[in-house]
């Protein structure tokens, strides 16, 4: 009987999912389902998996070692995405593998509607990890912390860390992913980490109300100023802008709120 | 001429960004650098676009003039030395705090800096490497740095400038050097191939030295690209595509970038100021076709000729190729070699090299096409999946023209205007300007 394996909304727990289904001897009759997006099915079976750290990084290591690089950075990239189905598509893309001939070459076969999926997926988060690069703002608070917020579809903080690390070694600076309510916080001269926020502590954190530095509402005019500026005003087009900007990245970002 | 001396910073940056805002590239693409730890900044391949400006267009560079004073007269510049407008210059020390303080809050992936000619080129030319020596020794900035070279300017500095910069251009400002000679007295064609040529030594020296030693500094790492004014002067598409194609065998130039002629001077010599906008649809079918010729091996004669020297209004200049190269359709796409598939319209070279890979390990169907990101709706008429064409379509450039037009293809909305129904299908339509089309300026 089909069996599906119950696991919560993020990458450990997708996972740890994968690392039971694989265990079973049965994985053609495997399932992953997101807790909160389980849709009862007859003849099937559930199970609610205990989730942790261990298991997950089997799986990683298994899919790094066995799919090689390329398939382990898709399948990295599409595993934060938003989609419910994605622990399905990747447990099938990972079962598909074992049956071409050279299961390093698995992200090629976009024929069959796992691979597909995990490939889209894959591309999604690429997408708005790679637009999120350039829309973060940071706002300078007092005592000089950089500070940004930003409401993705994806879980993009993992893509987003290493590329600021690398950006901005010597600096402190957080970023505060409002949808999935996750900090990613780099020290001066560390390394970045990701933290959940607690219920809690969210009720007392509100951004907004933080005080930025003395300087920092300069350097937003002058921004807001030079975005203005360096439109030509005969070539207007603010569906291209719109297209390429889309309006949901807008309200965090300086050039398009109103300086106070 | 203007000068007034106590301008407040958000003023200079207005004019100088002002003055700034016609040249076209704003791309922070061609290297990656990662940072050394000490500084601030790094470089992606791709590129980053930070922000996009009511035009539509890419905001990736701080886009400034060192100083919009300029001792020559091209009569097509806002900047032109007879214009009666506020002049202004930076200091290094400004441009390093605004390029390190917008580079922090992310606002941008670097410095573009161009300027106007202040007393000399050399003058001029010194002034930028002591703003760039600054900005990457003292403020340890590892961000892109995009900077003109001077024409007439010494090729010392210029070589050393180019050892700070990413990327360097000289503008070709226009297509010919006769119209150059009219538009821009000042400059010649040679004093502008002159310093180009010297960063492509450059370039290639830098090569042999970093095949022997790795860690050798580099010089201009993202290449070198140039720019010329669409519209302002009578030349054909084809004469355009020429230059450009021979910018890229014979200079080895990264990109070439074109620019609608935007009015902004009275001048006898420009063209008559019409209501009709700056020829945008022109521009984008230009920037189509140069992608031909750097993605896709296809070569200016084989898309334009003296007979029919101008880009179809109405298809795209590869869809206009395949319609009058019937002789090479349909291809199969599961046995056509990737070069050929380049050529379908609707086909793009990631979706080719997609096809190719994905059908090693099964048959392709539409359905799977469309997966992998091709255009169907025009790449249907030029190709089968197993011998079989997804509709049964009559094989002629006529009947596979009007298909693709009912087909919903997007028109430029200023041919929709003018009823195109009116047009034969594949009229050389001369562009008068103002068929607007889409800012393409991506990175």
């Amino acid at each position: 009987m089909k069996k599906v394996y119950i696991c919560s909304d993020s990458a450990t727990g997708i996972f740890s999912g994968i690392y039971e289904a694989w265990r079973r001897k049965d994985q053609q009759d495997s399932g992953i389902a997101l807790a909160g997006h389980v849709e009862p099915e007859l003849f099937c079976t559930y199970e609610e998996v205990e989730e942790n750290r261990e298991k997950a990084a089997a799986v990683d290591r298994m899919i790094c070692r066995h799919l090689g690089g390329t398939a382990y950075q898709e399948i990295s990239q599409a595993v934060l995405s938003d989609d419910p189905g994605r622990g399905d598509a990747i447990l099938g893309t990972m079962m598909e593998a074992r049956h071409i001939p050279d299961s390093r070459r698995i992200m090629e076969h976009l024929t069959h509607p796992d691979v597909e999926k995990v490939f889209e997926l894959s591309r999604r988060v690429g997408a708005e990890a790679h637009a999120l690069k350039g829309f973060v703002r940071f706002r300078e608070l007092k005592g000089g912390i950089l500070c940004a917020v930003i409401r993705p579809k994806s879980q993009v903080l993992p893509c987003l860390a290493p590329h600021f690390e690398e950006r901005l070694p010597k600096e402190n600076w957080m970023i505060y992913d409002k949808s999935h309510r996750m900090f990613a916080v780099h020290e001066s001269g560390r390394r970045w980490v990701v933290v959940w926020a607690e219920e809690s502590c969210l009720e007392e954190f509100c951004l907004e109300e933080l005080e930025v530095s003395e300087q920092e509402k300069r350097y937003e005019k002058l921004w807001r100023g030079f975005c203005e500026t360096i439109s030509i005003s005969e070539r207007e087009d603010k569906k291209a802008q719109a297209q390429h900007l889309p309006f949901r990245f807008r309200p965090y970002m300086t050039e398009f709120s109103q300086g106070g | 001429m203007r000068i007034q001396e106590t301008l407040t910073m958000y003023e200079k940056l207005n004019i100088l960004t002002d003055a700034a805002k016609y040249d076209v590239a704003c791309t922070s693409s061609g290297t990656s650098r990662r940072n050394d730890g000490t500084g601030m900044g790094s470089c992606e391949q791709s590129g980053i676009c930070h922000s996009f400006s009511a035009d539509g267009r890419c905001i990736s560079l701080l886009k400034i003039l060192f100083t919009n004073e300029c001792i020559y007269d091209c009569k097509y510049c806002v900047n032109r030395r007879t214009n009666d407008v506020v002049r202004t210059s930076f200091t290094p020390d400004e441009i390093c705090t605004l390029t390190m303080e917008f580079y922090r809050r992310n606002y941008i992936e670097g410095l573009f800096l161009s300027s106007g000619i202040l007393k000399s080129p050399d003058y001029t030319m010194e002034l930028i490497y002591a703003a760039l020596y600054k900005l990457r020794t003292e403020c340890g900035f590892q961000g892109y740095i995009h900077v003109k070279a001077i024409p007439g300017a010494d090729s010392e500095l210029i070589r050393r400038v180019g050892f700070l910069a990413d990327r360097m251009s000289v503008n070709l400002e226009l297509p010919t050097a006769e119209s150059l000679k009219i538009l821009a007295p000042h400059k010649t064609r040679k004093k502008i191939l002159t310093p180009m040529r010297l960063v492509q030594n450059g370039m290639e020296e830098n090569r042999q030295e970093l095949a022997l030693y790795r860690h050798a500094p580099r010089f201009v790492p993202a290449g070198q690209s140039t720019q010329m004014i669409i519209g302002a002067t009578p030349e054909s598409d084809y004469q355009i595509m020429q230059v450009t194609q021979s910018l890229y065998q014979k200079f080895d130039l990264k990109r070439v970038f074109f620019s609608a002629f935007v009015h902004v001077n009275e001048d006898a010599h420009l063209p008559a100021r019409s209501d009709e906008g700056p020829p945008l649809l022109r521009e984008h079918r230009l920037y189509q076709a140069d992608w031909l010729l750097r993605y896709y091996h296809f070569r200016a004669e084989e898309l334009l000729s003296e007979e029919e020297p101008n880009f179809n209004v109405l298809f795209d200049p590869k869809c206009n190729w395949a319609l009058k190269h019937l002789e090479y359709f349909p291809v199969e796409v599961n046995q056509a070699d990737y070069k050929t598939l380049l050529r379908v319209p609707g086909i793009g070279y990631k979706s080719a090299s997609r096809i190719v890979k994905a059908r090693r390990l099964g048959t392709l169907t539409y359905e799977d096409l469309k997966k992998m990101g091709v255009v169907l709706k025009r790449a249907v008429y030029f190709i089968t999946c197993e011998g079989k064409m997804m509709y049964p379509v009559k094989f002629t450039e006529e009947s596979i023209a009007r298909n693709l037009l009912a087909s919903g293809e997007r028109l430029p909305k200023e041919v929709v205007h003018m009823g195109y129904q009116q047009l034969s299908l594949f009229d050389d339509v001369r562009f008068g300007g103002g068929l607007g089309e889409k800012g393409i300026y991506m990175q």
